[in-house]
């Protein structure tokens, strides 16, 4: 199936009549997705540079309401239908992992299975991978994404579709009129320049060097603004906390960052990661040796945001990098 | 060995919390209460296993995880100390004031698998509260066990909580031993810190297990200490403490390695806690 590229705002318009449809966009400071006007430009040229996930999981969120001169609470229940059109193929992979962790772990998170549940991702195929991608090395490919309802892929003046799911076959319902015949088969493949050798058993390695002091080295530049977990698709940790008025109030979740000293820091000042250093190697340990543990996979997808973002020039491939160099070495 | 379960499921909302009531605050020590919380119609929150945990809120102030160290057919308990910003709201509550509470959350301790076994109890300070769940536990179920010691201390006498247990009920079903940090006038009890007086009292590995739950230089030495004596690694349990915000391992904060605090602990034993990476 194919759609013509001057047929696309037309085909979101339909889409839009029940959806609220969300686009990668120019913003005033940064790349992000945004609700789409009706009129509103997609940037396709690059990745945006904020992540999707607070479509499904909010900066901030309310969660309860609670009223201690009735005794009630009363809980919020999300229920708005979203359709990301243009999410890249690393981010429809993140949109997999918090899966992971708030669908299909010990405990379902009701919030986000609401949101989950009515949301819709048509994938945009990467044709060119920025500097700081590396996707195709975390095992995704950069033109396909099958966790995704429909990928469309650049094919000139056209967008080749392809239908994954039943979320994804109403999209084409709802969009038939401008679709034409044509195969999906001509996209061409594409490579990441950069690229990360990770052996197999590179959470075990990970975890022996747990006292190595190259995470010293590693974090010594680290400010730990907590920048590389607001723009990481996969960063999930919240924290809970209220907004008060006398005896009623709302109770919320927030983005929380492990890079923060306050995280970890219990009542009575104790804090299990008291420096950068135990934060950074906690976070990374996260992404690439506790993650992998418990859930099976790796939590980095290879976007590039915290390399091209971060002030210090931290870099987690470097991380991969040591452990591969150390091997080399003998 | 002692194998631990670590399975348990809450339907519904699992940070929902529901709306209880505080019906009976007890002064253990100058800042240790103990708060015995009840739903509004007078129901148990839940049933909680011995050594599991759950979230108490002073819904506008805060949340944190506390151990519940008792539970009665109509009401759970926790006690508290008084070292932060939540502890103090909770410290300022009266018996009839309304707080949230969501759990049960964590493994428990190994109740089943240490039936038939003697059991040593080890407390320090606050410590104590945790224990207590399962002390009282096998209390409870007296002919399911063997052998039954608790040994426990705090700085003074003053700051000894749960009096009432650890002098008068505890003593007739097992074999108690006190002990404060430094003398003090009125007590004719045994001075010196516990790890010293766990090796004076010279116990037995023989069948036995420790429960151990203190302040962290507490473990510390008692762990040399119990090494020492010939206790193994997969005969000390411990529960640990993190902070935490979900309770059901997704908010992030207390994994040790792969492992959360809230979901596959709080209950360890010192041979699993070995194969996790060293945090502080």
């Amino acid at each position: 199936m194919k759609i013509k590229k001057d047929k696309f705002k037309d085909a979101l318009a339909s889409i839009a009549k029940e959806a609220k449809v969300f686009l990668p966009m120019k913003g005033v400071y940064a790349s992000e997705y945004r609700v789409w006007d009706g009129a509103g430009e997609p940037f396709f040229e690059r990745n945006t540079a904020l992540p999707p996930k607070e479509l499904l999981f909010p900066r901030s969120e309310r969660m309860y309401e609670y009223d201690l001169n009735a005794g009630t609470v009363t809980e919020a229940a999300p229920d708005e239908k979203i359709v990301i059109a243009g999410i890249r193929p690393c981010d429809v992979r993140s949109v997999e992992h918090l899966d992971k962790v708030f669908l299909e772990s010990e405990y379902t998170d009701v919030y986000y299975r609401a949101r989950r549940e009515n949301l819709t991702m048509i994938a945009y195929g990467c044709a060119t991978p920025a500097p700081t991608c590396f996707c195709d090395s975390m095992d995704v490919v950069p033109t396909d994404a099958p966790g995704a309802d429909v990928v469309m892929n650049d094919a000139g003046n056209s967008y080749v579709l392809t239908v994954n799911t039943p979320k994804g076959e109403h999209i084409r319902d709802l969009i038939s009129s401008f679709l034409s015949e044509g195969k999906a088969d001509d996209v061409p493949a594409v490579s990441c320049s950069l690229k990360v050798e990770k052996p197999d058993d590179l959470h075990k390695q990970l975890i022996a060097r747990f006292d190595d002091p190259m995470w010293e080295t590693l974090s010594d530049a680290c400010l730990g603004c907590g920048c590389c977990s607001y723009i990481c698709p996969t960063c999930y940790c919240f924290d809970i906390g209220r907004e008060n008025r006398g005896k009623t109030g709302t109770a919320f979740r927030c983005w929380d960052s492990c890079m923060f000293s306050d995280y970890s820091r219990m009542a009575g000042g104790h804090n299990p990661r008291p420096t950068k250093k135990e934060r950074l190697r906690n976070r990374y340990l996260h992404k690439l040796a506790y993650f992998p543990e418990r859930y099976g996979t790796s939590l980095c997808v290879g976007c590039g945001r915290c390399i091209d973002k971060c002030p210090a020039r931290l870099d987690i491939t470097n991380v991969p990098d040591i452990i591969q160099g150390s091997e080399s070495n003998g | 060995m002692v194998e631990i379960d670590h399975g348990c499921k809450c339907p519904g909302n699992p940070l929902l919390p529901q709306i209880c009531k505080v019906i009976k605050i007890t002064e253990e020590t100058p800042d240790v209460k103990t708060f015995r919380i009840q739903t509004l119609d007078g129901k148990k929150p839940f049933t909680p296993l011995p050594g599991q945990l759950a979230m108490i809120s002073v819904l506008n102030v805060g949340e944190a995880m506390f151990s519940l160290t008792a539970q009665g057919d109509d009401w759970i308990e926790s006690s508290i100390k008084r070292v932060g910003f939540l502890t103090e709201a909770l410290h300022n509550l009266f018996e009839g004031d309304l707080v949230g509470v969501r759990g049960p959350y964590g493994n428990h301790f190994p109740t089943e698998e240490l039936k038939g076994r003697d059991i040593l109890f080890v407390g320090g300070g606050i410590g104590l509260a945790p224990v207590r769940s399962f002390i009282r536990h096998a209390i409870a179920h007296r002919k399911d066990y063997g052998e039954l010691d608790v040994l426990y201390g705090s700085r003074s006498y003053g700051d000894l909580v749960f009096k009432e247990d650890i002098f008068d009920h505890w003593p007739k079903a097992c074999n108690t031993h006190i002990t404060i940090d430094i003398e003090e006038d009125g007590w004719d009890g045994h001075v010196g810190f516990v790890p010293s007086y766990l090796e004076e009292k010279a116990f037995s590995p023989e069948g036995k297990a420790v429960v151990l739950c203190g302040p962290p230089i507490m473990i510390t030495f008692c762990l040399i200490s119990l090494a020492k004596m010939g206790f193994s690694k997969e005969n000390v349990i411990t529960t640990l403490e993190m902070r935490m915000k979900c309770g059901v391992g997704k908010c992030g904060r207390c994994n040790i390695g792969s492992k959360y605090v809230c979901l596959d602990g709080p209950v360890f034993t010192m041979a699993e806690l070995e194969d996790l990476p060293d945090e502080q």
